[in-house]
């Protein structure tokens, strides 16, 4: 037990209990040491920690459910702040008051037990049903625009790089840097006040929405029809809003590539301008901008807030933006939860696919 | 890439024609209010959450009366008789033949059944009532403690539930009290009750596979109160704040808005030829003041602070012609002021006009002075610099502030404006946790007294009233010494809406008045009057002369239901 020097030394090799059961396991199989466990529990962790961090900071907003709400009832009815507050207390099963420790408990044992609770302002009503009425909506739209994006800005982007110096790499240069100056907001403004209310080419009141009402969701084509349809205006403010973006880096991209060594090798060995583009330089070029956006896909949750706002295209984003102002501390728990998740997911598979893209990442990490 | 190209723009242009502008169905009457889809919008209307639309209430849930605020008169709808009997009970006979869209009948059972609910919730109106007793198949006598006209208008302003959905919680209901075990748990059940549908029992009723986020409709409930004289088939109900419904009446599709617009919208509507209705709201933005802040607990400096506002061009800065001077300074709109003070002490009172030589003498009369700044000084030494609050978000009260502040400041005051977050600013009022601050006085409510409880309760010591602990707000002491002598203004504000004899309220009111004027516990700056934003090209209802819209512009008693509930309401190209 004890060493040359003196000092004390802990011998596990034959201790027992659970700390040092897993320190053997660890010692047998080092799976610590493994890159993509090391990576997963650092998601697990960091989501626990944002959802930690989330659940004290909403409780420091100003005013809680019962004063927004009385406020509310106030503004618009005009009755007196007694009537106002004997209606609120009454319709929420919440207490304001109750200690943040026991609620965190509350609510963290509930997580665990993967149940994400009941709206405070809407008593009764499932969290993850209220979720599941409005998540598919934004990843269907922003999802949508987010693919056409990318895919138009790495064509661009390369034919900018291709044709760097020409008028189209200008113009293009021109109008992408024109796009990604222009926030989300203002086109979803442009679209609606220009060809909505001006030019009246299409009717701003039955855009809105997510499908026409009346239709039954499933696979039929005319409430297909109808969710592209509703789905479209705010897929063109998003490709509009980021495909700048996307252009950009996939022509400074493809510049840098274009200037490879092994790009000349291709030349200077004769192969045809066809596969050069797209086997050495299409390929290098695009790499980055996957992983980019690999992380853009886990934001794309977080980013349908405005553009829903403004064509009234109730997504995710609605859903998040409404508990924040009602301060329905569950619905934002929920919200922010299944946010976190997917940012975190999706920088989870970035960094595990660039491991398989490039090893080297990979081996470092296990160095 | 050209053809992928080609495909992607006909797939654009093809999906923008599917929205090719259309003429709004005829015989559909276009109005919004805000609501929340299902799951988390719901037909429980007891319950947060749910599906009420508002002022729209009245069309899939009817009033018993609106009260028109022009001749102070309850006109009965769903209720057709109703008054106080010998007992100082108050007895409403509804009218019969009228039944809910499922088919049920509406009789007292209704009323009943809403009235219990009320009890389980612990609604104000109980704090009056001892009982209630069903007389007849259409007759309900609500048991009093004593007479009250603030227990008539709540009882009559109230929206009919059907028995039929709500009948079995308000019948356990009645059978328990507070205190019983099974209490909190049947107020859960109801908070969470979600009817499968709705049940109207007014003139239209809503269509539950319509409800979007961009609207609903409502179809004809022919059975239902009122149902029998509409011109309509159907309401489309918008859904969505002012600037989610901004585009659609600029796009002619929506035809009535009860939203407040600003004044540069308003102008943009009277270009495209739709009307801008104003009818008094009762309430608008005033200056309070932290009474605990010396020397603002003076009322010479209350006083100053009120002859060196411009009321007119602060309204007019705020919001066009809809921010209307207050004249009279009672606390209460003028309209109130008018409707219920006698000639002699309207001729009496202050009004405040903008006068800066009488700020100075009255500042000068408690020994302050100028510094060489023209600053003002009080008698301590101590300049007159003050923080004044305001709720950021709100672009009228923030305009409000802005320019109350420059013209102080003009004056010699050194006040200096923060805005603040719209849902904290209420929060920091009652917990005293301001200087000067921008709130609300009045109340949209036709009884003159509760008007005071904006200043003497809710942003004075509302906290301790809601059990919320502390919260003294304004620091304002309720009981004051005025030329009339001592009264407790909060005592008067409750005793002035008791009892049925109007002589006496108004003797009370006229009390409230003068010293509220002689006192200025919080300086009214201007009534907010509505700017209703009605298409008259397609909604026919009378000109703004017309006496309905006297009406209070939000809220029970709001005009344009009033005239869809009596037949009036109508397509323009009828």
């Amino acid at each position: 037990m004890t060493s040359h020097s003196g000092d004390i030394q802990l011998d596990t090799s034959g201790a027992t209990g659970p700390v040092h059961a897993v320190q053997r396991l660890l010692t047998k199989y080092p799976i610590h040491k493994n890159y993509n466990v090391r990576v997963f529990v650092q998601a697990i962790l960091t989501i626990w920690a944002i959802m930690s961090f989330t659940f004290v900071l909403v409780r420091f907003m100003p005013g809680n459910p019962v004063d927004i709400l009385i406020e509310q009832i106030l503004t618009q009815e005009g009755i007196s702040y007694q009537e106002a507050y004997d209606r609120v207390a009454a319709s929420f099963n919440i207490d304001p008051n109750a200690s943040m420790l026991d609620q965190y408990l509350d609510w963290f044992t509930d997580l665990l037990r993967l149940d994400l609770g009941t709206s405070i302002t809407s008593p009764g009503t499932r969290v993850v049903d209220e979720i599941a009425r409005f998540l598919p909506w934004t990843l269907f739209a922003v999802g949508s625009g987010l693919l056409i994006s990318f895919v138009l800005g790495i064509v661009l982007g390369m034919m900018m790089a291709y044709y760097r110096d020409s008028v189209l790499d200008h113009t293009l240069s021109l109008i992408s840097s024109f796009f990604t100056g222009v926030p989300n907001y203002i086109w979803g403004l442009l679209i609606i006040i220009g060809p909505g209310i001006s030019w009246r080419w299409f009717d701003v009141g039955a855009a809105r929405g997510t499908y026409d009402p009346g239709l039954t969701p499933g696979l039929n084509a005319a409430f297909i029809a109808s969710v592209c349809e509703h789905a479209l205006l705010p897929i063109i403010t998003y490709v509009l809003a980021t495909l700048g973006g996307w252009m950009l880096s996939m022509k400074s991209s493809t510049t840098s590539v274009l200037n490879d060594d092994y790009v000349n090798v291709a030349e200077a060995r004769g192969l045809k301008d066809r596969r050069i583009i797209t086997s050495y330089v299409g390929r290098n070029a695009a790499l980055p901008l996957f992983t980019q956006l690999s992380i853009s896909v886990g934001f794309v949750l977080g980013s349908g807030v405005v553009i829903e706002e403004i064509f009234v295209y109730w997504g995710f984003g609605h859903y998040l933006f409404a508990s924040i102002v009602v301060r329905d501390y569950t619905a934002i728990q929920g919200a922010v939860l299944v946010l976190t998740t997917a940012i975190v997911l999706s920088n989870l598979f970035a960094d595990l696919t660039y491991g398989l893209l490039d090893p080297r990442v990979r081996i470092s990490g296990e160095k | 890439m050209c053809k992928r190209t080609l495909l992607l723009l006909t797939f654009v242009a093809l999906s923008l024609l599917a929205f090719a502008p259309v003429q709004a169905q005829d015989n559909t009457l276009n109005v919004a209010w805000p609501y929340q889809v299902p799951p988390t919008g719901h037909f429980n209307t007891f319950a947060s959450g749910g599906i009420t639309l508002g002022q729209y209430m009245d069309l899939h849930e009817p009033p018993l009366a609106v009260l028109m605020w022009a001749t102070g008169d309850y006109a009965g709808m769903v209720a057709e008789e109703f008054g106080w009997d010998e007992d100082g009970n108050y007895v409403i006979k509804m009218v019969e033949g009228k039944s809910w869209s499922d088919g049920s009948a509406m009789t007292a059972d209704d009323l009943m059944a809403t009235f219990n609910i009320f009890r389980l919730r612990g609604d104000a109106v109980w704090a009056n009532m001892t009982g209630i007793e069903k007389v007849d198949d259409s007759t309900v006598k609500f048991h009093m403690d004593s007479p009250s006209s603030l227990a008539e208008r709540i009882i009559l302003t109230t929206n009919l539930r059907p028995a039929s959905v709500f009948g079995d919680i308000a019948d356990r209901a009645a059978m328990m009290n507070p205190d019983d075990d099974g209490w909190d748990a049947l107020l859960q059940e109801l908070t969470e009750f979600r009817p499968e549908s709705p049940v109207s029992g007014g003139p239209y009723t809503i269509l539950p596979d319509t409800i979007s986020e961009a609207n609903l409709m409502m179809e004809l409930n022919p059975g239902g109160f009122a149902g029998d004289i509409q011109h309509y088939d159907m309401v489309r109900m918008w859904n969505g704040e002012t600037e989610v419904v901004t585009p659609l009446v600029a796009n002619q599709e929506l035809h009535y808005i009860t939203h407040g617009i600003p004044p540069t919208t308003e102008e943009d509507f009277a270009n495209r030829g739709i009307d801008i209705v104003r009818s008094g709201m009762n309430n608008g933005p005033g200056l309070y003041v932290n009474h605990a802040v010396y020397p603002l607990n003076l009322v010479e400096v209350r006083q100053a602070i009120a002859y060196a506002i411009d009321r007119i061009q602060n309204g007019v800065v705020s919001l066009g012609e809809s921010g209307v001077a207050v004249e009279y300074m009672t606390g209460m709109s003028d309209g109130l002021s008018e409707a219920w003070l006698s000639d002699e002490t309207l001729d009496s009172l202050n009004t405040y006009d903008y006068d800066l030589m009488k700020a100075e003498e009255l500042l000068t009369s408690v020994g302050f002075s100028r510094n060489d700044d023209g600053i003002w000084v009080d008698d301590n030494g101590d300049t007159l610099s003050f923080e004044l609050t305001f709720p950021q978000e709100f672009a009228d009260w923030s305009a409000a502030a802005e320019n109350a502040v420059s013209q102080l400041n003009d004056f010699g005051f050194d006040i200096s404006a923060r805005g603040v977050q719209f849902q904290q600013h209420p929060q920091d009022i009652y917990a005293s946790n301001f200087e000067m601050a921008i709130r609300n006085w009045g109340l949209g409510d036709p009884i003159p007294g509760r008007s005071y409880l904006q200043a003497y309760n809710r942003y004075n010591g509302q906290g301790q009233m809601a059990g919320e602990g502390a919260g003294a707000g304004m620091n304002f002491d309720n009981n004051v010494d005025y030329s009339g002598g001592m009264v407790n203004v909060f005592d008067l504000s409750n005793q002035s809406s008791q009892g049925v004899d109007k002589g006496a309220q108004a003797e009370l009111v006229t009390q409230l008045a003068v010293s509220y004027n002689e006192l200025l516990p919080a300086i009214p700056l201007w009534e907010r009057y509505t700017n209703n934003a009605l298409n008259r090209n397609f909604i026919m209802v009378p000109d703004s002369s017309d006496s309905v819209f006297a009406n209070f512009g939000g809220g029970a008693d709001n005009w344009m239901t009033t005239l869809i509930l009596t037949g009036v309401t109508a397509p323009a190209d009828m």
